[in-house]
């Protein structure tokens, strides 16, 4: 035994199957190595030494896996599969194991915010394609939280900025100051932690989280589904919302182009859903403002997945391509994401492909009065 | 025996270098299935894409003696896809085609990698149903259904898989490829290989193709609940609709512990102070299903029920029964280790069998949960250990399974209904079967499998 997992977490999984239609990666090679079962068969191997932490499948599975978490809700025995992949990485990315670029994008991240504002994200990565600091984290802990009611965001609440969001995506910053005026948006918040928890580097991570959940008074509201499942699990679910569940629809107008109502879908974020099981709110709102239409698979990963659409694009992209296809199949003007890896990834999709379709983050759909759909 | 160079080179000549697995890591995974206990690294494993490569596989193999382990979606309980011998795993994912559905004719064709849902979809998609629906729908393939003969929770009314293959192609560990039956509901002419082949557990060939019959689809279905003080309540319940001449699609009872477990997962608002839950449904006319929904309802309340309730609606009903099916996995928050069998006896003796399982459990002192099939008879039994290493209490746990099954065969049942021998059971086999069928089942093998290398150490062996 060589003490690398939580044994409870890793004998929890009775390699049933039952996660096995959910998973992306095993859908794209039918081989059980890159399936949620095959995963933890391989960390138990690494566990009990049947394999070696530079076993080359070890090493390519860890990385291979999105981290989509969307073999957690469909698990009947309750796997934390999340956590156990934050521990596996952290134990397999060790040293020289660890891929440069993850390494690069944590360094970035930690990085005080001043340097990052002045361009540092941009600048350490390929052109146009910024890391969002949110991205999607592997959280630890609970599986799954059910969504709770949530008390309006009212006094004592604070706003945090994603940080890579802060850089790459002023914009969504702004609309959710506008969007929730009352809200404290203290400045020198520093990083959740998410990308590291999710990059080998999990204490880091969790030390991060509870900084910012010291740093910021009250509740925490994220525009950020990566953010907002690697903070409710480490400083509590009840200290954090994700924008959707905070927003009070009824004031807001249609949003409208050419005449109509905008046209609207959606892509869940991974840990947003799957870590904390907030999938209705964003629908409902949407539904309320504009004409939503449901896109067969918006609860599977868009491939964005952290740093997996970095670290390897070939796979990230065949995922995206899929996914792009049955957005523009639906007809809508506007796809919306929770998340700003998610926007990313399918922003720079559909700009690829000359879509008519624009990506937008919720916050943004919102303030915009034609949500940012293309006016002509 | 670990497999040479030359021989991978020429498995890789036959199937692509990328779809020929030899690495610790790469076979880790293909270790076991979701039998618990059984653990066997391969010394290859293979992804052929259609049925040639399947047949120079095994022609190859059985040149060599090296020996072969179909493989499907490995969902089995019964250690059926585990290479006891080492040898090739041969998995049947990427032949993932259904090639014809045909309302017509009410048939599909299909590969063996198509998963039990994609099959089923399909048809609906066709107004059509496939009625064998095992727990592991979602997961196990077509060809794991046909090769295990499974069963699920619509049996009673329905049958089980083997009520529905139509014709099969297979091919032969000496690598030839025959048909057997085809597109008819009628064809008597020679030995039913068709049958044979059905739950033979990948001993005898690899299926390549499943010609599956299909029926129109229903026009309604519904689906209901009743809690009872305890199984041998609920039991009672069973009988009396049965005798009361209703074939209900869905007859399933699930113990307390089996209730508060899928309630942890699905989180429903079932009744988790119930001794145990009854889950009844069926499927037809509007009017008839409504009808017998009352009068099931009624005769569980005439039989003790403390409360009963219907479906509103079809997602109502399908998440009962989706949460039904996860009851094993469900299990075991309870202990990491769970352990299940599906024993099986004439359905007048459930309540018998029950009560006898209780006893057993307390001899042993080890903790079962009982959840099951119960119009057909169909008991799963799930003995929970707490430690996976607490070697002390499997092997009580192993010692009561002995007088589970012991018990089903003297009440005139079987020590498996679905899930089949494999090397879980194969020990306990000829006690049911006796040495003149089991002599019987190794000759047929060797008929078949003359160099006895395809799944060795299942049944035949
Ligand atoms: C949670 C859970 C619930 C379940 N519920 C049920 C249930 O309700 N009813 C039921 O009957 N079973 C049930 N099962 C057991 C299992 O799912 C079935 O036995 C299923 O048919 C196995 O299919 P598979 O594709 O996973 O086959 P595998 O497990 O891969 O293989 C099973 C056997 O079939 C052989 N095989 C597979 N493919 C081929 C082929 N193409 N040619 C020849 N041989 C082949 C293998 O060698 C092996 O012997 C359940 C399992 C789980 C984990
Ligand atoms: S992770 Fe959960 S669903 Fe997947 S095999 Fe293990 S117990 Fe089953
Ligand atoms: S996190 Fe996503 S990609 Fe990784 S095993 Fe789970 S479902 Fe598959």
């Amino acid at each position: 035994m060589t003490g690398v997992f939580d044994p409870e977490e890793l004998s929890r999984c009775i390699s049933c199957g039952f996660c096995l239609p959910a998973c992306p990666t095993y859908a794209a090679t039918g081989d059980e190595a890159s399936s949620p079962r095959g995963r933890i068969n391989l960390m138990r191997a690494l566990e009990t030494g049947r394999l070696d932490a530079d076993d080359p499948t070890l090493l390519e599975q860890s990385s291979a896996c999105l981290g989509c978490r969307a073999c957690e809700p469909v698990c009947p025995a309750g796997v934390p599969y999340g956590s156990l992949l934050e521990q596996w990485r952290d134990h397999q990315w060790r040293g020289r194991h660890r891929p440069p670029l993850a390494r690069l994008l944590t360094i970035v991240a930690s990085l005080p915010p001043v340097v990052r504002a002045m361009g540092w994200g941009r600048f350490v990565l390929p052109a146009g394609r910024g890391i969002d600091k949110a991205t999607r984290p592997a959280t630890p802990g609970t599986p799954k939280q059910p969504a709770q009611p949530t008390p309006p965001a009212g006094t004592g609440a604070s706003l945090m900025l994603g940080c890579f969001e802060r850089a790459m995506f002023p914009n969504v910053s702004r609309a959710a100051r506008t969007l929730l005026p009352g809200l404290k948006v203290p400045d020198d918040q520093g990083c959740c932690g998410a990308l590291h928890a999710h990059n080998g580097e999990s204490t880091k991570g969790r030390a991060l989280a509870r900084r910012l959940g010291e740093r910021l008074p009250g509740r925490i509201v994220t525009t950020s589904g990566g953010c907002a499942a690697h903070l409710a699990d480490v400083i509590g679910r009840d200290r954090v919302a994700e924008l959707s569940e905070v927003v009070d629809v009824s004031a807001l107008p249609e949003r409208r182009v050419a005449g109509r109502r905008v046209r609207v879908t959606l892509q869940d974020s991974c840990h947003l859903r799957n870590g904390l099981g907030v999938w209705r709110e964003p629908r409902e709102i949407l539904s309320a403002v504009a004409d939503f239409v449901e896109t067969p698979g918006a609860n599977e990963c868009c491939g964005a997945a952290g740093t997996h659409s970095l670290l390897r694009p070939i796979e990230s992209r065949r995922i995206l391509d899929r996914k792009l296809d049955a957005i523009e199949a639906g007809g809508a003007d506007v796809v919306v994401a929770v998340n700003p890896g998610c926007l990313r990834q399918l922003r720079t999709g559909l700009r690829r492909r000359k879509s008519r379709v624009r990506a937008v983050h919720l916050a943004e759909f919102l303030t915009k009065p034609d949500g940012g759909a293309r006016t002509r | 025996m670990p497999l040479s160079t030359d021989l991978f080179d020429r498995l890789r000549a036959i199937v692509g270098a990328e779809h020929v697995r030899h690495t610790t890591g790469d076979l880790t995974p293909y270790a076991r299935d979701a039998t618990p206990l059984f653990d066997r690294l391969p010394d290859a494993v293979v992804f052929p894409a259609d049925t040639a490569e399947v047949a120079a596989v095994l022609r190859l193999a059985t040149e060599h003696r090296v020996p072969v382990v179909p493989r499907g979606a490995g969902s089995n309980l019964c250690a059926a896809t585990v290479a006891l011998n080492g040898g090739i795993v041969l998995v049947t994912t990427r032949m993932n085609r259904i090639r014809e559905i045909s309302p017509t004719e009410l048939l599909a064709v299909v590969e063996p990698g198509v998963t039990t849902a994609a099959l089923a979809d399909a048809a609906t998609a066709h107004g059509l149903l496939f009625p064998p629906d095992p727990g592991s729908r979602t997961v196990s393939t077509v060809g794991g259904n046909v090769a295990t003969c499974a069963g699920g929770l619509r049996g009673l009314k329905y049958g089980v898989t083997r009520n529905y293959v139509l014709g099969l192609e297979a091919v032969l560990p000496t690598g030839e490829v025959i048909r057997t039956g085809g597109r008819l509901w009628k064809d008597v002419a020679g030995y039913d290989l068709t049958r044979l082949l059905t739950g033979s557990e990948g001993t005898l060939a690899v299926i390549t193709e499943i010609t599956m019959a299909l029926l129109p689809a229903p026009a309604d279905t519904g689906t209901g609940i009743a809690y009872f003080p305890d199984l041998a309540h609920a039991g009672r319940a069973v009988a009396d609709i049965l005798s009361a001449g209703i074939v209900p699609a869905t007859l399933e009872f699930l113990d307390r512990s089996c209730v508060n477990a899928v309630e942890d997962f699905a989180d429903l608002g079932l009744r988790r102070d119930a001794g145990a839950l009854l889950l009844f449904g069926d499927d037809g006319t509007s009017d008839a299903v409504r009808r017998d929904l009352n009068r099931m309802a009624e005769l569980c309340d005439a039989a003790g029920a403390t409360e009963w309730t219907l479906a509103e609606d079809v997602a109502g009903a399908e998440a009962l029964l989706t949460a039904r099916r996860c009851s094993l996995p469900a299990l075991s928050r309870l202990g990491s280790l769970t352990i299940l069998e599906d024993a099986t006896v004439p359905r007048p003796r459930i309540a018998e069998m029950v009560d006898r399982i209780d006893a057993i459990a307390d001899r042993h002192t080890v903790t079962i949960a009982t959840f099951g099939h119960a119009g057909d008879g169909n008991l799963h039994p799930t003995c929970v250990v707490a430690d996976p290493n607490d070697t002390e209490s499997i092997e009580r746990a192993h010692a009561a399974f002995d007088d589970i099954f012991r018990t089903a065969i003297e009440l005139g049942g079987t020590i498996t209904g679905e899930h089949g021998v494999g090397a879980a059971k194969l020990p306990h086999l000829r006690a049911q079967l006796g040495d003149d069928q089991m002599q019987l089942l190794s000759r047929i093998k060797s008929a078949f499998d003359p160099a006895r290398i395809l799944n060795p150490g299942k049944l035949g062996s």
